[in-house]
């Protein structure tokens, strides 16, 4: 066992080193930096605060900065904040008061990608003191303990302090009260207590994590931290990111929105002439470049680009966030502009609604009523206008003057055709799903919205930064979307639901998320996930689908349920025969098992269970999370304890009463041989009552239904818990019965046992009905 | 009856673990209950009580059977007082189960 422990210890360490390792190297990258007027690339460890630091497309930032000047600068800061579109930057000074790290356009974070454009910035803190920086430090630190280790954890001490107080207990009264020897005192004591303790327990709960995670491999989830499954079928709260969860995870059109009634496909086929995108066996580009052509290959329009010659291109910048392209059609040549609304609208004169041109001044107000009816959704909105122009060798930004406003295109990260679907069954199944997402929250209602997912509270990260602990305790519990938050607050969320006595999964695939996927009961990566979020996760879902996770949690609540049936199971009956076991010492003037006796029905009794793992669950079992629930465990063991001890008390004065054990004992002129005969035919008849009620009292309290009839035990259960059984009855009349102290039972005692036994197992069933009446779990 | 000191300390054993199971089972009905009573409890009458202790009732009953039948010693009566008090205690429980079977069926 200790050799175990060690190995299980630095196998954890290695990992958790391994995680840090990963990080590092993620983060390991050049950097160009000017000092004292000359630019020279060096390792971004070297840097300082102070540097001042440039960076173009492609790069990964080096550190924290400041910018101080740039040129049409978008970075990517999915893996840091969640958000699916690239972010735009600036240089200009901002007045946010206590800012989210995405408010902070103005800032640069280390790890994030350069996607368009260049900046200079200066360095304000590197290394650990940066936000990915923090993310791996507090990676360093030892997996919190789950719900089920703490279960076992305080199962464990229950126990100890059973057997403690029952073994000293035995001790001082055989010594002392009944006067027996001190040596025979302390070995049956110590036999007692070894009775109690349930040595199989960590084997019946790896043989059962191993088997479900394979099981559960089937279901496209791996398990990489096997403790974790239990606390994965016993969660009650899922928190998980929206992108890719709830949404496809990319840029697609949602829907086009010319300023008329009528839709036609001009400001389609606009769109696909003034785009940037490259078509070929794949589309390549901007996202939503892509994204205009993936649509129009939906509603089968590509064609409606072929009488189109492009004559010319006036391409994006970032001044006036806007591009055009110049095409002919029938001699007739077109400026086409798609940009952003505000860019756009300052060049359009007129607007077409419907085929009627009118003055943009006239219908401004519903051009905008409809503009910000969009945003307030939270969708990417461009704007897509046109003029006819004149042949020209070169076209220029001149040239977009008095443009017609023609409409708007929508785009969204589109929700998952199934989430609904998965939601409604984690929903069913007991889970709630909660949203954290580092997005803004317009986004995030409205695909809650689409998605017809009920929204009880949005909070938002800077409301959070304002509120103390208790208020975020309380705040969890009622919220189901948290946008714009961090990867700290992130942490405090899953924290505060872990303080408010919820078992907490968390899903995640950034390298914001993975301080997150380390305190949570559960971390729940997927395989597409960086490197460091796989790491720091229990469970990697080889498809990031809800639906596949609702299948991983049926496998863990099949496992925990046949965990707690070896618990409950174990505890209770071991509890009551090793009761008995102490009061008859007490009052028998001989053993009423051998020491060598106990411990082999303990050894038989641990095999008979091998196969619990393979038992069949009740369907209504894993309806519904369960928790390991200490007071439940110990009303348990103490209502359906002296069940078997009751039996025992039973079989004993059948022993000594009806089969004449206790006569030698009451005559003066018993001989020795008399006595041991009538000794070993008591220990024979306790040894095999006892092992019939401990092993098939299994087939009652491991369902609520009807045993046999309405619950069938697995095969395995049943064919190796009989066969013990059957071991168990004929030992008395073997070889190896004789040499462990069994004397032959009489015919008479097995009519006896049958009924004896019938009657103590429909009493049992009888007071499980009786006990989850009272005790509901 | 032989070693009657013997006898003494098995019934008071064998009370002592039906008396025990019986204080545990009014343990959790009334802790049951004292967590129920902000809920939509029912007034409890002397019906409902008692058949709440149904339960107690068949253990109390049990206990009195087997100190009886034991307590006449060796032999065939003893046996067979033993064999059909248990087939009359079975056939009691069995229907009792099938009764209150239902009512758990529609709690879980």
């Amino acid at each position: 066992m200790i050799v175990i422990a060690v190995v299980l210890g630095f196998y954890n360490e290695f990992k958790a080193e391994k995680t840090v390792q990963n990080l590092r190297q993620a983060v390991s990258i050049k950097a160009v930096v000017t000092r004292e007027g000359k630019s020279s690339q060096i390792d971004s460890k070297l840097l300082v605060p102070g540097d001042l630091v440039s960076v173009y497309v492609g790069d990964l930032v080096p550190a924290d900065m400041r910018i101080v000047k740039l040129k049409d600068l978008e970075t990517n800061e999915a893996t840091f904040t969640g958000e699916s579109f690239p972010v735009e930057k600036t240089a200009e000074k901002l007045d946010i008061q206590n800012p989210t790290p995405q408010q902070l356009t103005n800032y640069l974070f280390m790890g994030s990608a350069v996607v368009h454009g260049t900046a200079q910035g200066i360095v304000v803190s590197t290394g650990k003191r940066t936000k990915l920086g923090a993310i791996s430090g507090s990676l360093t630190r030892t997996h919190p303990e789950t719900e089920f280790q703490k279960g076992v954890k305080s199962y464990g001490n229950m126990l100890l302090s059973l057997t403690i107080v029952l073994a000293v207990s035995i001790f001082l009264l055989d010594a002392f009260v009944a006067h027996k020897s001190l040596v025979w005192s302390l070995t049956f004591s110590l036999a007692v207590a070894v009775g109690l303790v349930p040595e199989l327990m960590p084997a019946i709960v790896t043989i059962s994590l191993s088997q479900g995670a394979s099981r559960m491999a089937n279901v496209k989830v791996v398990v990489k931290r096997l403790v974790s499954i239990e606390d994965f079928g016993n969660m009650n709260v899922l928190c998980t990111d929206k992108t890719g969860t709830l949404t496809e995870g990319k840029i697609a059109l949602k829907d086009v929105y010319p300023l008329g009634e009528e839709k036609d496909h001009k400001l389609l086929t606009y769109s696909m002439l003034c785009n940037a995108a490259v078509i070929g066996d794949n589309i390549v580009g901007n996202p939503m470049d892509v994204a205009i052509w993936e649509y129009a290959k939906q509603v089968n329009a590509q064609g409606d680009v072929e009488p189109y010659n492009k004559v010319d291109e006036v391409s994006f910048d970032y001044q006036r966030r806007m591009m055009s392209v110049i095409v002919r059609k029938n001699g007739e040549y077109t400026l086409i502009s798609k940009g952003a609304p505000e860019s756009v609208f300052n060049r359009c004169k007129y607007a077409d609604v419907s085929g009627r041109i009118e003055l943009i001044t006239d219908v401004q107000k519903a051009i905008n009523d409809k503009f910000h009816s969009l945003s307030e959704l939270g969708y990417r909105i461009l704007a897509v206008a046109f003029r006819n122009v004149e042949r020209k060798t070169s076209y220029s930004v001149e040239d977009e003057k008095d443009l017609t406003l023609l409409g708007f295109l929508i785009f969204t990260d589109p929700p998952k055709k199934d989430a609904h679907d998965a939601f409604d069954k984690l929903n069913d199944m007991g889970v709630a799903v909660k949203i954290l997402t580092g997005d803004n929250e317009l986004v995030a209602q409205t695909i809650c919205e689409d998605l017809k997912i009920p929204i009880k509270k949005v909070v938002i990260g800077s409301d959070l930064m304002r509120m103390n602990w208790n208020e975020i305790k309380a705040v969890v519990e009622e919220t189901t979307i948290f946008a714009r938050v961090t990867p700290e607050q992130k942490l405090d969320i899953i924290k505060a639901l872990k303080a408010n006595k919820h078992v907490v999964g968390f899903l995640g695939d950034g390298v914001n998320d993975a301080p997150a996927l380390y305190e949570a009961d559960v971390g729940i990566s997927v395989d597409t996930a960086v490197d460091v979020a796989k790491e720091a996760a229990d469970i990697v879902l080889l498809e990031k689908d809800l639906l596949v996770l609702a299948n991983g949690i049926n496998e863990g609540r099949k496992i925990f349920g046949n965990t707690m049936k070896y618990i409950l199971m174990g505890t209770s009956s071991n509890f009551g025969n090793m009761f008995s076991a102490a009061a008859a010492s007490v009052f028998l003037p001989f053993e009423p098992m051998l020491a060598s006796q106990i411990l082999f029905m303990n050894l038989l009794y641990d095999i008979s269970n091998m196969t619990l793992p393979t038992d069949n669950v009740d369907e209504e079992y894993v309806k519904m999370p369960k928790r390991w629930d200490m007071g439940f465990v110990r009303k348990y063991t103490l209502f359906f304890g002296p069940f078997s001890s009751l039996y025992d008390f039973l079989t004993f004065g059948i022993m000594l009463f009806i089969f004449g054990v206790a006569a030698p004992y009451a005559l003066p002129g018993a001989t020795d041989a008399v006595k041991l005969h009538a000794q070993s035919l008591f220990q024979a008849g306790w040894f095999v009552e006892s092992f019939w009620t401990e092993v098939l009292v299994m087939f009652v309290i491991r369902t609520r239904r009807i045993p046999f009839f309405t619950s069938r035990p697995g095969k395995w259960l049943a064919l190796l818990t009989l066969s013990c059984v059957a071991f168990g009855t004929i030992l008395p009349f073997t070889v190896l019965g004789s040499f462990m102290g069994f004397a032959p039972l009489p015919p008479e005692y097995w009519l006896l046992l049958v009924l004896m036994v019938a009657t103590y197992l429909l009493l049992v069933d009888a007071g499980k009905v009786f006990f989850y009446k009272i005790c509901k779990y | 009856m032989p070693n009657t000191d013997l006898f003494t300390w098995w019934a008071l054993s064998i009370s002592f673990s039906t008396i025990f199971l019986t204080l545990i089972s009014m343990y959790l009905f009334i802790e049951s209950k004292s967590r129920r009573k902000e809920g939509t409890q029912k007034k409890a009458s002397v019906f409902r009580i008692g058949k709440s202790f149904a339960f107690v009732f068949v253990l109390v009953g049990l206990l009195v059977f087997y100190i009886f039948s034991i307590q006449l010693g060796t032999g065939v009566l003893s046996e067979s007082i033993f064999v059909v008090g248990n087939i009359i205690v079975e056939a009691l429980l069995v229907l009792y189960l099938l009764r209150n079977r239902e009512t758990e069926s529609e709690n879980t």
